[in-house]
């Protein structure tokens, strides 16, 4: 891989970071919420809303707060939670790892799954299988996120259905526990998420079957197998490594938001729930910086697996 | 290879179904574990910030408080908790002292010399106390106690300093507290029942600070193992005190309570369950699926479910369906729901022109005339919500069934004329904001409030939404006078009508709790009278009077108080409540049988 191209990603990330951490702490300070009258008791004097405030540091110049901001976040010190108390590092500590556990699972299978159908729809594109594809990927899309999750829970995890797991909860301390409280949410997110990809992958498969050098390597007698994944996926995986590489952030910060508040499971995504509502401008600071780290780290991986895929990406 | 697949997905099947979490054990017999599912998370776990209900209910179980209420008496009686006896009062009010038991000890923590719990003493109550008047503390109980205490709010001026005395508030020695008032403060034990009053000790805070509110240490009969966004859990202090439970004592009713099954806590010293696990379910379908697949014992019913759970609402009665399989109580709340209209708006409240001021005046009371709280019941609260005029709530004795019910039946016609009367019509009706923080039902309520006055003639483009994204942004622009209009709710902090005629007391105007801004010095004059007084008919007749006024002013579109569904598992043995932030009652929560082999 050539270092130069690498550095010069690197490097491009930097005022990106700067960028986006400057939009999002401009937009928190001045149009977030303000978590002062949730930390008052009643009757409050004007001394006390002062007192408040202060401690919150929202008495401080926008600029002397944007630099603490970074500081925080290139040392990793990232304050006390406004609410609880916590370290924030500490509450990121403890809930990114339960998110990536929560959300990998079907964040891989509905990946996996998308390809291989969307692979099958083109491969037999306008014939009643990739109807049956197509049409079963619409339904899926169109079922709210809600009624799937309330509809497995209730299907799955209640005497009214088969009660076979837990309604919610994460007590997970081996493979079994983890595949008991893993596997409703899992089920839930492949059942959103595959209809999404289902098309869009099957819209990336076409436009590559459709290429001259497929039907060049279909004219040299190269069987369906050897055509869809030696010519038509190797072919196509720029705009597939793209959608997965910028789902990352969002499998890794943001967990998934529904399935932890339905299924109680205590990931990042209902930390920054309650952030959002409650004003809990630490955890919103880091959650928000970080997100836009990892975005910058996986637009650079991004370009140095497309690199790896297509060299001449690479060529200067 | 059909075959194959079938055996694999069964196989896979079967491996799903055997995992799970083993059962929790005491000492090898299985452990009690009560699950107690809560609609909201609580923030801190500092006494000193135990602002929300949720938060109340975890702290009386770890902490301890001078006072509580009798856990059966209704209405509510106070009992001693770690005060030794009733307090000794002054003739004039003004001193009272309370002496302290001594058998308590902190539970073991670092904090302490050699990691044991040492005991709690006087000045541990003085401290706690004092850090509410401390601004690193961040605390959020001082307007419990503010000028209210000789020399407290001069500590606060003077730095805040632990080493130096507060005049009124004193240990008389290791076991006996002297509270010295600035005027006779008849609630101040009711202010000794909250969380905000739990003792904390000086070591903790020390070794924590900020911390604390994730480390509670106090002397309470649980203990927080682990807490997370979704739940936590407290087990039980092996070292809390010996102290029998007595149904006698604790106001237990044979007549309506003998089917709780709490005859069998007789004698026998709390904590009665091995762990106490609390479920943050903010979800109104996860809570109600997790407690009809028995993951949870209790549970506050959603709206959502009443149609399934009662049969009929007049009285309210449990479906077949659910009669027998569970216990159930209908809970009248201890607050109610209003709209405030601000006062300190001069197009419809306090106007320097006095002839304006008259035409505002009859445009809210037309507003009033306007409002339909039948359908406003029926629509959002189930109609088993209980409306009466005024600020005085029914579950108080100073309630007046003969009140001014004119006050709340919808009179279009009476709206319509007041308007025309006094000349306001469609071009002169003022602009209005009706305030509200960002949510589907809080959307809705306006509407209906909207179209209510509608009917009257008010033409919907004057009445605008201003929606929020939190409560706090919320609180905040209507502290600010932002709002015109004010919809809100009030949960009582102790049970004495004071905490609620206060809400429309002058001093206490934004961004105080008189949201309304409401300054009328006859009720002022009388608020600060029968502030001072304990419960007594002249008290009553004068919080009477003061409704009357509110009503008379038509100051608010007031009130509604809602009707609370608990049910829980047949093996729980308890009486919910939530009222007044509550939680003690967990402190003697029991289950039949050891109920936690699913998790």
């Amino acid at each position: 891989m050539n270092r130069r191209y690498i550095t010069r990603r690197v490097l491009y990330g930097i005022p990106l970071i700067l960028g986006v951490t400057f939009v999002s702490f401009l937009l928190m300070v001045y149009f977030g919420p303000d978590k002062t009258y949730e930390l008052l008791g009643k009757n409050p004097t004007t001394e006390q809303i002062s007192e408040v405030r202060r401690a919150l540091g929202y008495d401080r110049a926008f600029l002397l707060r944007y630099g603490d901001y970074l500081r925080e976040l290139v040392t990793l010190d990232l304050g006390l939670s406004d609410s609880s108390g916590e370290p924030v590092s500490v509450i990121l500590k403890r809930t990114l790892p339960v998110s990536i556990a929560l959300v990998l699972p079907g964040f891989i299978l509905g990946n996996l799954m998308g390809l291989a159908l969307g692979l099958l729809a083109a491969w037999y594109r306008g014939k009643w299988l990739d109807k049956l594809v197509m049409s079963a990927s619409v339904v899926g899309m169109s079922v709210s996120f809600l009624v799937i999750i309330i509809g497995l829970q209730i299907l799955l995890c209640t005497p009214y259905g088969l009660n076979l797991f837990p309604v919610r909860g994460w007590q997970v301390h081996d493979l079994g526990s983890y595949l008991y409280y893993v596997t409703v949410p899992t089920l839930a997110l492949v059942l959103v998420t595959l209809g999404y990809n289902t098309r869009f992958y099957r819209a990336v498969m076409v436009e590559e079957i459709e290429r001259d050098h497929i039907r060049t390597a279909q004219a040299y007698g190269a069987s369906p197998r050897e055509l869809l994944f030696r010519h038509v996926l190797k072919n196509s995986l720029i705009p597939v490594l793209t959608r997965i590489m910028f789902s990352v952030p969002f499998v890794v910060i943001s967990g998934s938001l529904l399935l932890e508040s339905y299924f109680g499971i205590p990931g990042i995504g209902l930390v920054t729930f309650n952030a959002i509502t409650s004003g809990d401008q630490p955890i919103l600071k880091a959650v928000v910086g970080l997100t836009g780290v990892l975005f910058v780290l996986a637009l650079t991986v991004n370009d140095m697996l497309y690199s790896l895929v297509d060299p001449r990406v690479a060529k200067p | 290879m059909l075959k194959k697949i079938q055996i694999a997905l069964l196989l896979a099947l079967l491996i799903l179904v055997c995992c799970g979490e083993p059962p929790a054990t005491n000492g090898g017999k299985p452990a009690k574990v009560y699950r107690h599912a809560m609609d909201g998370a609580p923030g801190s776990l500092d006494p000193a910030q135990a602002a929300s209900l949720y938060a109340n209910f975890i702290v009386v179980t770890l902490d301890d408080t001078l006072y509580r209420y009798k856990y059966l008496a209704r209405p509510y009686q106070l009992q001693p908790n770690l005060a030794a006896a009733m307090p000794e009062i002054s003739a004039d009010g003004l001193q009272v002292t309370i002496r302290i038991r001594e058998d308590v000890y902190f539970m073991d923590d670092p904090a302490f010399a050699n990691g044991k719990g040492r005991e709690v003493k006087a000045q541990d109550f003085v401290y706690s106390i004092m850090r509410h008047f401390d601004p690193e503390t961040r605390a959020q109980g001082a307007w419990l106690w503010q000028n209210r205490i000789e020399g407290l709010d001069r500590w606060k001026e003077q730095g805040s300093d632990y080493d130096s005395e507060v005049t009124g508030l004193r240990a008389l020695d290791d076991h006996s507290v002297q509270i010295t008032l600035t005027k006779p403060f008849p609630q101040l034990i009711h202010t000794l029942t909250q969380g905000y009053a739990a003792i904390v000790p000086r070591e903790a805070v020390e070794a924590y600070g900020q911390m604390l509110s994730n480390h509670p240490v106090g002397s309470g009969p649980f203990r927080l193992a682990s807490r997370d966004s979704a739940r936590a859990v407290l087990t039980r202090n092996p070292d809390f005190r010996q102290q029998p439970f007595d149904l006698a004592d604790e106001g237990y009713d044979p007549a309506s309570q003998a089917n709780l099954g709490l005859q069998v806590l007789q004698d026998r010293s709390p904590p009665f369950v091995d762990r106490l696990e609390f479920e943050f379910i903010t979800e109104d379908a996860a809570r109600w699926n997790a407690f009809t697949a028995g993951e949870v014992h209790f549970i506050k019913v959603p709206v959502s479910q009443f149609d399934n759970v009662l049969s009929q609402r007049n009285p309210v009665t449990l479906s077949p369906g659910f009669d027998g399989m569970y216990h159930f109580e209908a809970s009248p709340e201890s607050g109610f729901v209003y709209t405030n209209f601000n006062m300190d708006d001069e197009r419809l409240g306090i106007h320097p022109d006095p002839e304006q001021n008259i035409r505002n005046r009859a445009l809210r009371c037309a507003m009033v005339k306007a409002f339909d709280w039948d359908k406003r019941n029926e629509i959002f609260f189930y109609d088993i919500g209980r409306v009466f005029p005024g600020a005085i709530i029914p579950s108080v004795p100073e309630f007046d069934p003969a009140g001014d019910a004119s006050y709340i039946q919808r009179d279009l016609k009476g709206a319509r004329e007041l308007l025309q009367a006094n000349g306001w019509d469609e071009e002169t009706l003022p602009t209005l904001e009706y305030g509200f923080p960002n949510s589907v039902t809080e959307r809705q309520i306006f509407e209906q409030f909207r179209n209510f006055m509608m009917d009257a003639g008010y033409p919907s483009a004057k009445i605008r939404p201003m929606i929020f994204a939190t409560y706090g942004d919320y609180q905040r622009a209507y502290s600010q006078g932002k709002v015109t209009l004010i919809n809100s709710s009030w949960t009582m902090d102790y049970p004495d009508a004071e905490n609620l005629m206060q809400l429309y007391y002058g001093p206490n105007s934004a961004p105080g709790s008189n949201s309304a801004n409401y300054k009328n010095p006859e009720y002022d004059r009388l608020y600060d009278i029968s502030a001072a007084m304990a419960e007594s008919p002249e008290r009553t007749e004068n919080y009477r009077k003061m409704n009357q006024m509110l009503i008379d002013d038509c100051v608010s579109i007031n009130g509604i108080s809602r009707t609370l569904l608990f049910l829980w598992d047949r093996n729980a043995i308890m009486k919910p409540d939530r009222s007044f932030l509550g939680g003690y009652f967990l402190r003697f929560v029991d289950l039949a049988e050891p109920a936690n082999t699913t998790p």
